[in-house]
């Protein structure tokens, strides 16, 4: 073994490790220490996470077995972490926005035991150890410690919001992990093994299997629930909407988004044999994705509460990160694997400046901050930025993703594909800067649609320094700003060692661009519904009349299952599933 | 192995869903989701069953002897611990939404309800 493999257990052990001493420590430490160590353990994470990656990347996947049981004869006892260049990437990226969520929350929780941090720690150690195993049992156990610290985080204020949100989280993402289990118990059925290349190998030898596609249909739903595509995704707009903001800023930046990520790696390296998951991946999961893509938008479109809001965009653009990942080819993950990133940095200012807004203007309700932000303008222009970013600008690293995503959806001959990404980003991208030019300009006096979404009251501590807030989230507008183009050929290479951990690829071309049309054109789209909403008192009554009276029937059947109810989620839930089983059933 | 494991286990499922679905008390539905997990513990034990075989422990046996699969057993432990956790944890949670809110109707704690129109 190579002594950089023998850093991989690190990134996971070394959070974990830290998380328990600052437990048992925690009523001796100073003030602000938990702090400084949790922000410099997450900065370790991801530095090392960049090495391994770096290392990969030259010279092929790293694999370190845990305990030294390497494979013998072809058998695989050992439990194993499989570091390919685009899993230590991803989860380099997963350390750094750690950091930077730790820096916005410092001086956050009035605490002396660090509860927070620990819980923080914990997270961070299950969302590197789920990128970067290779063994579907430990891929459950990480889930699921992902899962209980996510639901701890989202209840940490015990309000009665937080908790209602945290129960219908908590029991969605509970049915999604026994799923998990369940197909993790097929597959181990068919295959005797859980190691991901044993799994591949033995998929590909079963051919059309009935136990291997129900293994996927299940493994597949489970994924999606936590990564909160239609229609699986109801829990999210509870639970990031009372999540904590420095919380929401993990959960929506990259929590749900590896979710994604691990699908795309089990339909590359474990169920690429099966016919019968591919065809549901490039059938039924394109299409769930341009649902989740137009219905999160416009969902997002009718909300007032910001963070409801910025929840409601996250579906959307998780719908585009599926239909990316869908098409199963190397450029559609290339373009998963970019727009993760790219999604992750823009909406993680985002949350953060959502959090700044409840510390400074004491509300998180659009209508009723509207004019409070005037004079703050370093907020404003990084919000107006950040909503020009969300709704498709052809600037940066999320639009790399999304002309990746155009690209492999061109593949796919379907017009209707790039339309749904269009229209999900620019309605995103449109709801934040309605949100932006009314809080921090005071425009929009008279409110459309959103005026009858619901809201809630809430603040946070008012007396941390805005200059440490904003910080970080500049930061991330700055990375989300970077020119990712040069990075084609790097990701290009990245995603065929992630199809094949075992080839180091000689030369991969670098994945060509489309055009910014697409991208001006969600531009286009966002500014100009963005200034109807703002203006709307200037135009004429019946001009306005007309577009309301269209899309109130629209609204009206988007809004009714989002009820709140966790029954009713649980039913969807059974609805994705049988509309799984139907499709397979159709093939 | 015969196909009725993988029968009790869709049935145990099925009826943990439809319990959850049409709850009123979150105590009784953090009960059905037990029913739900208690599916998975049958499924696997049913995937690593062999008839005729032993326990998986060689202490009186010599090696060779045809045993059930240790491994699924394993993972059915770690998902009983696992299981425990989420359980203690909704409870913990019910209790405090209780305190704050005087109900466990998952209708009247709804977040965010949207009732207009």
């Amino acid at each position: 073994m190579t002594p950089v493999a023998s850093l991989a257990p690190l990134t996971v052990a070394g959070p974990l490790a830290v998380a328990a001493a600052m437990l048992a420590l925690a009523h001796a430490l100073p003030r602000y220490v938990p702090d400084v160590i949790a922000i410099l353990t997450a900065l370790g994470v991801a530095a090392i996470c960049a090495v391994l990656a770096r290392h990969a990347l030259e010279h092929g996947a790293l694999v370190y077995w845990f305990g030294g049981w390497r494979p013998l004869g072809g058998v695989v006892l050992g439990i194993g972490f499989g570091v390919d260049p685009a899993s230590a990437a991803i989860a380099s990226f997963i350390g750094l926005l750690f950091a930077a969520s730790l820096v916005f929350a410092w001086g956050y929780f009035d605490e002396v035991h660090a509860h927070f941090h620990v819980l923080m720690l914990l997270f961070l150690a299950a969302m590197v150890g789920f990128c970067l195993t290779r063994d579907l049992f430990d891929l459950f156990v990480w889930f699921e410690v992902m899962s209980v610290a996510a639901f701890a985080l989202t209840a940490y204020q015990l309000e009665a919001p937080s908790l209602a949100g945290a129960l219908n989280f908590t029991v969605t993402n509970s049915l999604a992990s026994f799923m998990m289990l369940g197909g993790v118990g097929l597959v181990y059925a068919r295959a005797g093994v859980l190691d991901f290349q044993a799994h591949g190998q033995a998929v590909a030898r079963a051919g059309h299997d009935p136990v291997i596609a129900g293994a996927f249909c299940l493994l597949a739903a489970a994924l999606m629930i936590k990564g909160a595509t239609a229609p699986f995704h109801f829990w999210l707009s509870d639970a990031h909407a009372v999540a904590p903001s420095p919380v929401s800023v993990i959960f929506s930046g990259a929590m749900v988004a590896s979710a994604l990520f691990v699908l795309a790696k089990l339909g590359l390296q474990v169920f690429a044999g099966s016919a019968d998951a591919r065809a549901l991946m490039r059938g039924l999961f394109v299409g769930l994705g341009a649902v989740s893509a137009v219905a999160g938008g416009l969902m997002a479109w009718r909300q007032r509460h910001l963070k409801r809001m910025l929840a409601f965009s996250t579906i959307a653009h998780l719908g585009v990160m599926l239909m990316g990942l869908a098409s199963l080819t190397a450029t559609g993950v290339a373009g998963l694997v970019v727009y993760f990133v790219g999604h992750g940095l823009v909406k993680g200012a985002l949350f953060m400046l959502a959090g700044v807004l409840l510390a400074t203007g004491q509300s998180i309700d659009e209508l009723r901050l509207r004019g409070r932000g005037r004079g703050q303008w370093a907020t404003g222009l990084a919000m107006a930025l950040a909503g020009i970013l969300l709704g498709g600008a052809p600037w940066g690293v999320l639009d790399t993703g999304t002309d990746l995503v155009h690209a492999a959806a061109g593949g796919l001959a379907r017009p209707w594909i790039a339309a749904a990404i269009v229209l999900g980003a620019g309605l995103t991208g449109a709801a934040v800067l309605r949100a932006c030019g009314r809080i921090f300009l005071g425009l929009g006096p008279q409110a459309g649609e959103e005026a009858h979404s619901p809201t809630d009251e809430e603040t946070e501590r008012a007396d941390r320094p805005l200059w440490l807030m904003l910080a970080p989230c500049l930061l991330l507008l700055a990375l989300a700003l970077l020119p990712a183009e040069a990075a084609r050929g790097l990701v290009a290479r990245a995603v065929a060692m992630l199809a094949d951990p075992s080839a180091i690829p000689a030369r991969v071309p670098a994945l060509g661009r489309t055009s910014a049309a697409l991208g001006w054109a969600s531009t286009a789209l966002s500014l100009s519904i963005a200034a109807f909403a703002l203006w709307r008192e200037r135009l004429p009554r019946l001009l306005t009349g007309v577009a309301d009276r269209a899309t109130r029937p629209l609204f009206g059947v988007l809004k009714t299952p989002h009820s709140g109810l966790v029954g009713d989620y649980v039913a969807w839930i059974g609805v994705g599933l049988a509309a799984f089983s139907i499709a397979l059933a159709l093939r | 192995m015969s196909a009725a494991p993988w029968l009790v286990a869709a049935l145990l499922f099925a009826a943990g869903v439809f319990g959850i679905v049409t709850s009123r008390n979150f105590i009784h539905l953090v009960g059905c989701l037990s029913v739900c997990q208690s599916s998975t513990y049958v499924l696997l034990l049913g995937v690593g069953y062999r008839w005729g075989a032993v326990a998986p422990v060689f202490y009186d046996h010599p090696p060779g002897t045809p045993a059930v699969d240790p491994v699924v057993q394993a993972l059915v432990l770690t998902d009983i611990v696992v299981g425990a956790t989420v359980t203690a944890l909704l409870l913990a949670m019910a209790v405090r939404v209780h305190d704050k809110t005087g109900t466990l109707d998952p209708q009247a704690l709804a977040p965010f309800p949207d009732r207009r129109r």
